[in-house]
Order: structure tokens, then sequence, then C-alpha cells
């Protein structure tokens, strides 16, 4: 029977207590899926009603424009956003399920997005109106895998990884990491099939209403452009509340 | 005087060969004449489109905005351009001036979308400045202050539009945002080129600046000259205005210096004279193996007039001179062939719309052939210098016949 040094049993005991203690650190985390993080995400921050007011300040080699706008929501699917500053005041984007139109004040008719203008930007913005849509719940349109935990602004974020179970989305692939406390988004890389890095989203302020969390301030940076990004700002939200459903119609977008 | 004689006496001996020598050189003589007008044709004709179309013989631009031409950046225009079109109308050698906004733009129509390039135009400057009304061919101008637009036929085509209908266009507008207007078609037009006829479209300057949301602002100016004035001193004089008059971030400059397509051409030209050089040389290969079977054969007579006491430098003139009397008259004949085709297409022109379609360049389908004196005696004279030089090498051949030996056969 071989027996062990003294000295080696003492490093075999202290590498046996630091696995053991970081494996029970990390139980907690581990202990949900990836799915059930997306779940709990979307609880979050998708809500029933909503209608909020705020501002978007593209800031591109050219300098600083700043959009105002209205917007009401139902769900994922329906989203109406109507500009309020003087140079597009008026100007309105409807989002039904998966098509997006957009009606201009001086326009005869409805502009009804689709193929390659989808992926144009919405008011010069980082944001093309493809990104709007793909109202399904993320896990309709992905598969999920947990990657591990990271810290993102000196918060504990689960990484998830996103792989798309089709070609009906915008991004093949997304890595988002969602806070491991109040479930929100805190950054997300959106990834060509290429694997290049195309977009970066990362969220700067929370609010939290009726018990949900989420975000109201956040910076969207197209990195196919140069010294470009676009910073969105939720001044005023209400949820829950009470949107008629003509609000989200084609009739009611040309009034 | 004798060995003038004698070498004319020596052509026509054999007319048959001497036509068919006289003929290479003809030939070669003829196609540059034709070619060399074509050329000509083609640069008259770029400088026209360049001109009317493009770039103005004078352009006023913002200094930044080449720079920035991808990302269609409007706000880099010529603010207050009113006050500025103001100064050059009335400025000496100005013949007229136009004031456009261009923009990309994507047309919806029946779900279906169209990349078009836009104009923005003042239609009462233009009926001067392009003669737009000649490029009408179905309906008519539009008028300024109104959704109207004047389309030209390709994209109306692509669109399958005509007079009446509508269309609604969407682009950046000067902020960077977005907007979109519909215009009612009121005329179609036809131009020249294929790149305007595809996907162009011109709607009335106030309403482009009020959708583009541009207020007093043009993205530029474009300024044709008296016929006396050189574009390249007024543009070097007008940038210097420019900044007198409190505009340093605007520039004037000369059509030559902003489009590419013009030196393609006069690079075309240098190309054209290259392959000249060749073609004659190769219809001095005619000249110079006729020489050569005339010396082979007129060896005893050769060296009779060798032994009567006509020297070798002589000999070598009586032959240098019968090779030029061939060139001269072929070159001549031949310019003479070329100014006969070149002339009839000068007038009617010649269609490459085939060969044109696709291709972006500002050169006209129809191109119609344009004679230069200057080109037409350079062709004259380079023809029967390269075809004389060339037969020299078998006259100075002739010389070395040695009289004993040629009067052996005798």
């Amino acid at each position: 029977m071989c027996t062990i040094p003294k000295k080696r049993q003492k490093i075999l005991m202290i590498t046996g207590i630091l696995l053991a203690v970081s494996m029970l650190s990390s139980l907690p985390l581990f202990a949900i899926s990836a799915e059930e993080i997306i779940q709990k995400l979307e609880e979050n921050q998708v809500h029933e009603t909503s209608r909020s007011e705020g501002k978007m300040s593209i800031s591109d080699r050219f300098g600083e424009k700043v959009t105002t706008f209205k917007s009401w929501a139902e769900g994922e699917e329906k989203t109406l956003i109507e500009f309020t500053s003087r140079q597009e005041r008026g100007q309105k984007i409807l989002r039904t399920d998966d098509e997006i139109y957009l009606y201009f004040p001086d326009a005869a008719e409805v502009i009804r997005l689709q193929g390659a203008a989808l992926r144009d930007s919405v008011l010069g913005s980082d944001m093309s109106y493809e990104d709007m849509t793909g109202g399904k719940g993320l896990l309709d349109s992905y598969d999920a895998t947990l990657l591990g935990t990271e810290s993102v602004d000196g918060e504990e974020c689960y990484k998830v990884e996103l792989k798309a179970k089709g070609r009906g989305v915008a991004y093949p692939r997304e890595i988002l990491w969602i806070d491991s406390e109040m479930f929100v988004t805190r950054r997300v890389h959106m990834f060509s099939l290429s694997e290049k890095l195309l977009k970066e989203m990362r969220m700067e302020e929370y609010r939290s209403l009726k018990g949900k969390t989420f975000p109201v301030h956040f910076i969207i940076e197209d990195k196919m452009k140069r010294n470009s990004s676009t910073e969105f700002v939720i001044e005023s939200i209400e949820i829950g509340v009470d949107i008629p459903a003509s609000r989200f119609s084609l009739e009611e977008l040309t009034w | 005087m004798k060995l003038r004689k004698i070498a004319w006496r020596n052509i026509r001996r054999n007319t048959r060969r001497s036509i068919l020598s006289m003929s290479a050189v003809a030939i070669a003589a003829m196609t540059f004449v034709f070619m060399f007008s074509l050329i000509e044709g083609m640069k008259q004709d770029v400088a026209y489109n360049l001109q009317t179309f493009v770039t103005g013989e004078v352009r006023i631009h913002h200094s930044e905005f080449e720079k920035y031409k991808h990302l269609n950046p409007l706000h880099l225009g010529v603010d207050s351009y009113t006050k500025l079109t103001a100064r050059l109308d009335s400025m000496d050698g100005v013949r007229t001036i136009s004031p456009r906004i261009k923009f990309p733009t994507a047309i919806y129509k029946e779900g279906n979308t169209y990349r078009a390039q836009g104009q923005g135009v003042d239609f009462e400057r233009e009926a001067e400045y392009q003669g737009l009304e000649e490029y009408v061919v179905k309906g008519r101008m539009p008028r300024n202050g109104r959704n109207e637009v004047l389309v030209a036929t390709g994209l109306a085509k692509e669109m399958n539009l005509d007079i009446g209908d509508n269309f609604t266009l969407l682009t950046q507008t000067r902020g960077r945002g977005m907007n979109a207007i519909t215009f009612e078609i009121t005329g179609l037009s036809h131009y020249n080129f294929g790149g305007l006829n595809n996907s162009f479209f011109q709607a009335p300057l106030d309403r482009v600046q009020y959708f583009l949301r541009m207020d007093n602002s043009v993205s530029e100016i474009l300024i044709k000259l008296d016929d006396n004035h050189s574009a390249e001193e007024f543009a070097a004089g007008l940038d210097r205005s420019l900044t007198d008059w409190g505009r340093p971030q605007l520039e004037a400059r000369m059509w030559k210096n902003i489009s590419q397509t013009y030196s393609f051409v006069v690079m075309a030209d240098t190309v054209y004279f290259i392959i000249a050089l060749m073609f004659f040389l190769l219809g001095s290969t005619v000249i110079i193996n006729t020489m050569m079977m005339t010396i082979f054969e007129r060896r005893k007579e050769i060296g009779t007039i060798n032994a009567m006491g006509m020297t070798g430098p002589e000999i070598v003139r009586l032959f240098f001179l019968e090779a030029f009397y061939i060139a001269a008259i072929g070159s001549f004949v031949g310019v003479l062939a070329g100014i006969g085709i070149t002339y009839p297409l000068s007038i009617y022109g010649l269609n490459f719309s085939a060969a044109m379609e696709g291709v972006d360049m500002e050169v006209s389908q129809i191109l119609r052939p344009v004679l230069n004196l200057k080109s037409t005696l350079f062709v004259f004279l380079y023809s029967t210098f390269i075809a004389s030089v060339a037969s020299f090498i078998p006259s100075r051949k002739s010389a070395k016949i040695e009289p004993i030996e040629a009067l052996r056969a005798i």
C-alpha cells in the first residue's frame, strides 16, 4: 500500500476544498437553464401593453441629431412609433407581426417595407427596420445555450448564446449578458453568419414599474459604421394601459 | 528632276502592283481618319454631357462633399443659394447657371422597390441650361411648386409607369432623417446616355428642398460660360471670390477636374495614336515588299544605270521617291475615303445602343464622328511619313548591288 507524503496530502486537501467552494458558489447560478433565463428576461422586459415617450440621439461623424417620439406597444408583436421632433413630425412606423409599415405625411401611400429595404436604417440611426421585426418570443426563433457567467459593469450576468433555428431572423447568432438578479439584458452582441460582430447594445439605466424591471436608457452601435452610435432614452412610460386595437391598424396609421 | 520623272515612270510600269501598295496605305489612312473623327466626336459628346448633366463647365460645391459622397451628405451643400445665384447671374462670362439637388432614392410602387437617382431642378432655368424641352418625349415639363416629376423612359418602363401615374419615393433628408413624398408623372424624358435613362428623374427644386428639409440650400450650382471664357481661369477666379464672399467652405472646380470619363476618352485618343502607328507600319510592309520585289526585278536595270554613272545615293533616292509617291497617293486617297465615310455618319450618327447598354458612363448611345482638320492632316502626313521611312530599308539595298554582277546576266 503506497503512502502519500504529508506535504502532498496538504496540497490535495486545499485543492479539494477550493474546488468544493467554487462548485458550491456556482450552484445557484447554474441551477437555471438558458431557456429559463430567457423566459424570465421576456417576462420582465415585455409588457402586455405600454405607452412611452422618449428620444433617440444619433451620433456620427457629422455630429449629433436628436429625434423625439411617442410609442405604443402591445406584447412583442405590435408597436406604433410616432415621431414628434420638428423634422420628422407626423411620421409613423407601425409594426404588426413581422410587417413594417411607414407613414409619411407627404406620401399618398403607406410604405410596406420588405426585402433588402428592411436593412435600411431607421432615421439614420444604428437600428435597422429589421431590428424591429421578429415579434415572436426569442425561444421560438433561437436555440439558447448558457455559456457561463461574466461580470458586466460590476454586475454578475449570465452569458447566453442564441443561435437561430431558421433564416427568418435579423441576426443568426447573438450573445446576451443577462443580469443574474434583475433578469434584464446588460449587453447584447449581434453577429453575422460569418461570426462578424455587427451590432452591440449596452444598457445604461433601468426602471422598475408594477413589478417589472426594464431598460430605459441604452446605446446601440452599428459596428459596420465608423464613429456611429444611437442612444435611446425612454423619458416616460406607462405599462398595462388600455390601447384600442385600432391603434395598430393601417387605417389608423394614416389619420 | 530627272529622278522624279524616272520614279513616276517606274510606278506606272506595274500599275496593278502600285495600286495594291497604295491601297494598303489608303485603307490604314481611311480607318484612322474615321477613328480619330469618332474619338473627337466622343470627346465633344462626353464634354457636352458632363457640362450639361453632371458637372457644368464650372461647379460650385461644398469642399467636403466629394469625401463623403457615398453617405449622401446633403448637409454639406450650398446654403443661401439664392444670394449666390444672384451674384453669379451678374458675373461677366456666365452664360447660364443651374442650382441642383442630387439625391439617391428608393421608389415604392405597388410593393416593389426601385433604386433611382433624383434631381431637384429649377425647371425655368433648366429650359435654358439643359434645353430640357428637347429631351421630353411625352407629356410636359413639371411646374415649379408642384409635386410633379419628369421621369426618364428607362425608369418609367422598368416601373411600368406612364403620364398621370403617381409614385412615392423614400430618401434620406438633410438632417439624416427619412422622408417620403408622392409625385405625379407629367412627362417622360429620353437622354442620349443610358446612365440617365435607366434610373433618373427630375422634380421641382422647391418641392425637393421641402421634402429633403433643405431650406434655402442646394447640393451644387453648375455654371455654363460664354464661348470666349476659359473654364479653368473662371473656376480659379470664382474659387478666390467664394472666400472673399465669406464662403470658404465652398469650392469652384472646372469640369475636367471633376469627372474621370473625359480623362478616359483623352486616354483612348493616345491609345488610338499608338494603334494608328501599328496600322501604318502594317500598311507599310506592303510597300516594303513591293519595293523589295521591284529592286529584285530591276537588278539588271540598276546595274546599267549604275554603270552609266548614277551614284549609290542617287539610286537610293530614286527608290525612296517611288515609295514616297505610292505612300503619298495612298494616304491622300485614304484620307479622302475616310472623309467620305465620316461625313454622312457625322450627320446621321452611329448607334451604339446595344453595346452601351448597362454602361454607366456619360457617353451617348448615338455617336457622331467629328471631322477634325488637325487630325485629318495628321493622318495624311503621318501615314506618308511612316510608309516612306519604312521603304528606306529596301531602297538602301538597291545601292549595294554591284554593277558587274548585275550586268553579268545580260
